[in-house]
């Protein structure tokens, strides 16, 4: 049985959320564009919104449940009952309160002494002791993540949510507590649900990826998966996929798909858990990683059909540096208009491989994808 | 200073420290549940605060005298049950400056309450706290300096209340004569040393006040 099964229908004005998804232990992230209904949702599973219907079950605990399909009475459990832990966007920590009673927070029901035991523990776990009594402001921003983490998770709760822990910080510092947040998800062992709509951030940090689009869920599965078989067009765009291309069915077999685009006749491995037999000439939209495709070198003879597979030959026509790579963008020799505005490809390569092929200086360039870097999507 | 004098003083002092009391125990809770809580004619209760405000204050005091004069709704049934009215007593003076300075307090407050981060009260109930325990522990600590902004503003007004405090307490020397009103008996009869003493005094409270109240609200934000 899953540790976290949800299903909620919220209707607001001009926004209907409607979710139903599940998830195991570890750390399962709602993934979206802004205003796609994740903060809701950890709002409903925490009791601070009350869905219209549906059903959430923690640990095999019911925290709610309402509506048409219920089995039994409405239960809505408060959120005072729930041992749900919450991480607010901004951390919302009491600024009045130190460190320590931010962390105690949470414990009042428990006899003075068990309550300051708790908390040095909390404390000493997140690095956090020499700070026992300094206030939030006085903080830096890692150690009140720190301070947010230890107080939703001194409750012990069954299950932590955590809603955009990063977007409060500098770019640097993000990247830095990013991988802290994950050593301490990892160490502390609590089922996690945390929201966010940067994708790096979704797969270093997630199990299971639960992607979210107006109010709906387009897919839900490992991050794995995810990565390299979005459901569908629309994933593959929310995951901010470049390279999304529409071209024609020439012929599919179980394991190949061979499709005709901008002229080119691309051949590409089926997608090995749905294998997937469109038509002969149906149009299929499919995706070429832009940091999976080679640039041959001028130097090393003739390109062989053989060793180079999916071959063609462009012209850089326009390029940006993202400081440790190039993103370069290539207008294939076709006739016809380009498949992304002024150019048909992304290319995505290391600054060192751009100096060394001196891409500034020579524009025109062959290039081969191999047919396990195209992958098709399903319609 | 003349007998009279001191009495209004004292009297005054006596009047505003009843009337700020009744409204932090008043004042609070209602900016509060305006701040916080959406129910069923919340507007028209903003609106009864806040009326004080901008109606006169013999307007205010003619509604008083309704309300709890001898005849009044209220007034009444006390008088029949008790043979007791509150018109003409000290206590009037302290409705008066009460209602009055409601406002004050009740729109300070409020604003202060509702620039409380709701994400920290959210937090709080996933923790386990109770809304009136979290009240208790977060709100109100936290909008503590625009409550206590409020609360010195209310005194003021409520230390220089005219036209309400006439309309139901009068202006009996020694009894309901705050400062506010012997200065307007002083001057109607000429005592010239009088006026000066009072005016000066009541002046510099005002100025007092006013200072501690931009300080407070200063380091509200």
């Amino acid at each position: 049985m899953s540790a976290l099964d949800v299903r909620i229908v919220k209707r607001l004005p001009g926004f209907t959320l409607d979710v139903a998804w599940t998830a195991g232990d570890g750390v399962a992230v709602l993934f979206g564009p802004s205003g796609a209904g994740k903060t809701l949702t950890l709002q409903c599973l925490a009791g601070l919104l009350r869905p219209d219907e549906g059903r959430i079950v923690v640990d095999g605990r019911l925290l709610f449940e309402a509506g048409r399909r219920a089995r039994g009475p409405v239960v809505d459990l408060p959120p005072q009952a729930r041992r749900v832990g919450y991480v607010f966007q901004g951390y919302a920590l009491f600024p009045h309160l130190t460190v320590a009673e931010n962390v105690g927070f949470g414990l009042r029901d428990q006899p003075a002494t068990r309550r300051a035991e708790k908390t040095a523990e909390v404390l000493e776990r997140l690095g956090l002791a020499a700070h026992a009594t300094r206030l939030p402001r006085d903080l830096s921003g890692g150690q009140r993540q720190r301070v947010a983490l230890g107080r939703a998770l001194a409750i012990d709760p069954a299950l932590l949510l955590l809603d955009e822990p990063l977007s409060a910080l500098d770019a640097p510092l993000r990247r830095a507590l990013r991988d802290e947040l994950r050593a301490i998800l990892s160490d502390w062992r609590t089922a996690a649900v945390l929201v966010t709509h940067d994708f790096t951030e979704a797969y270093r940090l997630g199990d299971r990826i639960v992607v979210y689009d107006a109010g709906r869920v387009v897919q839900a599965a490992p991050r794995s998966e995810l990565l390299w078989q979005p459901a569908s067009e629309s994933v593959a765009r929310i995951m901010g996929i470049r390279n999304v291309l529409h071209g024609s069915v020439v012929k599919a077999t179980p394991d190949r798909i061979q499709i005709r685009w901008r002229g080119q006749l691309l051949e590409a491995v089926n997608s090995p858990s749905h294998s997937y037999l469109p038509a002969p000439e149906s149009p299929i939209a499919f995706f070429i990683r832009s940091e999976y495709v080679r640039l041959i070198r001028k130097d090393r003879g003739a390109a062989d059909p053989a060793h180079h597979m999916n071959l063609m030959e462009g012209a850089v026509v326009g390029e940006e540096d993202f400081g440790t790579t190039w993103s370069l963008r290539i207008r294939l020799d076709a006739p016809g208009a380009p498949a992304q505005g002024e150019h048909d490809l992304e290319v995505e390569v290391p600054h060192l491989v751009y100096e060394i092929l001196e891409i500034d200086r020579d524009r025109r360039w062959q290039f081969s994808i191999h047919r396990g870097s195209i992958h098709v999507l399903p319609a | 200073m003349s007998a009279e004098t001191v009495s209004a003083l004292v009297l005054s002092l006596r009047v505003a420290v009843f009337a700020t009391v009744v409204n932090a125990l008043v004042g609070v809770p209602l900016a509060y549940l305006l701040a916080r809580r959406r129910f069923a004619g919340r507007a028209v209760l903003d609106l009864l605060v806040t009326l004080p405000l901008v109606l006169p204050p013999t307007v205010t005091g003619y509604y008083l005298i309704v309300l709890l004069g001898r005849r009044g709704w209220l007034g009444a049934p006390l008088y029949a049950a008790t043979g007791w009215t509150i018109a003409f007593t000290w206590y009037a003076a302290v409705v008066a400056a009460t209602v009055m300075a409601l406002p004050l307090l009740v729109r300070t407050a409020r604003a202060a309450i509702e620039s409380v981060d709701r994400d920290l009260e959210k937090a709080a109930y996933t923790l386990g706290r109770s809304e009136w325990r979290t009240a208790l522990e977060v709100t109100l600590p936290l909008a503590r300096n625009g409550i206590l902004a409020g609360l010195v503003l209310a005194f003021a007004r409520a230390l220089g209340e005219f036209g309400a405090t006439l309309m139901l307490a009068g202006n009996i020397p020694g009894k309901t004569a705050t400062v506010p009103l012997a200065i307007y008996t002083a001057v109607q009869t000429g005592e010239q040393s009088t006026v000066l003493v009072l005016v000066a005094i009541l002046t510099a409270l005002s100025c007092v006040v006013l200072v501690a109240a931009s300080r407070l609200g200063a380091r509200a934000t």
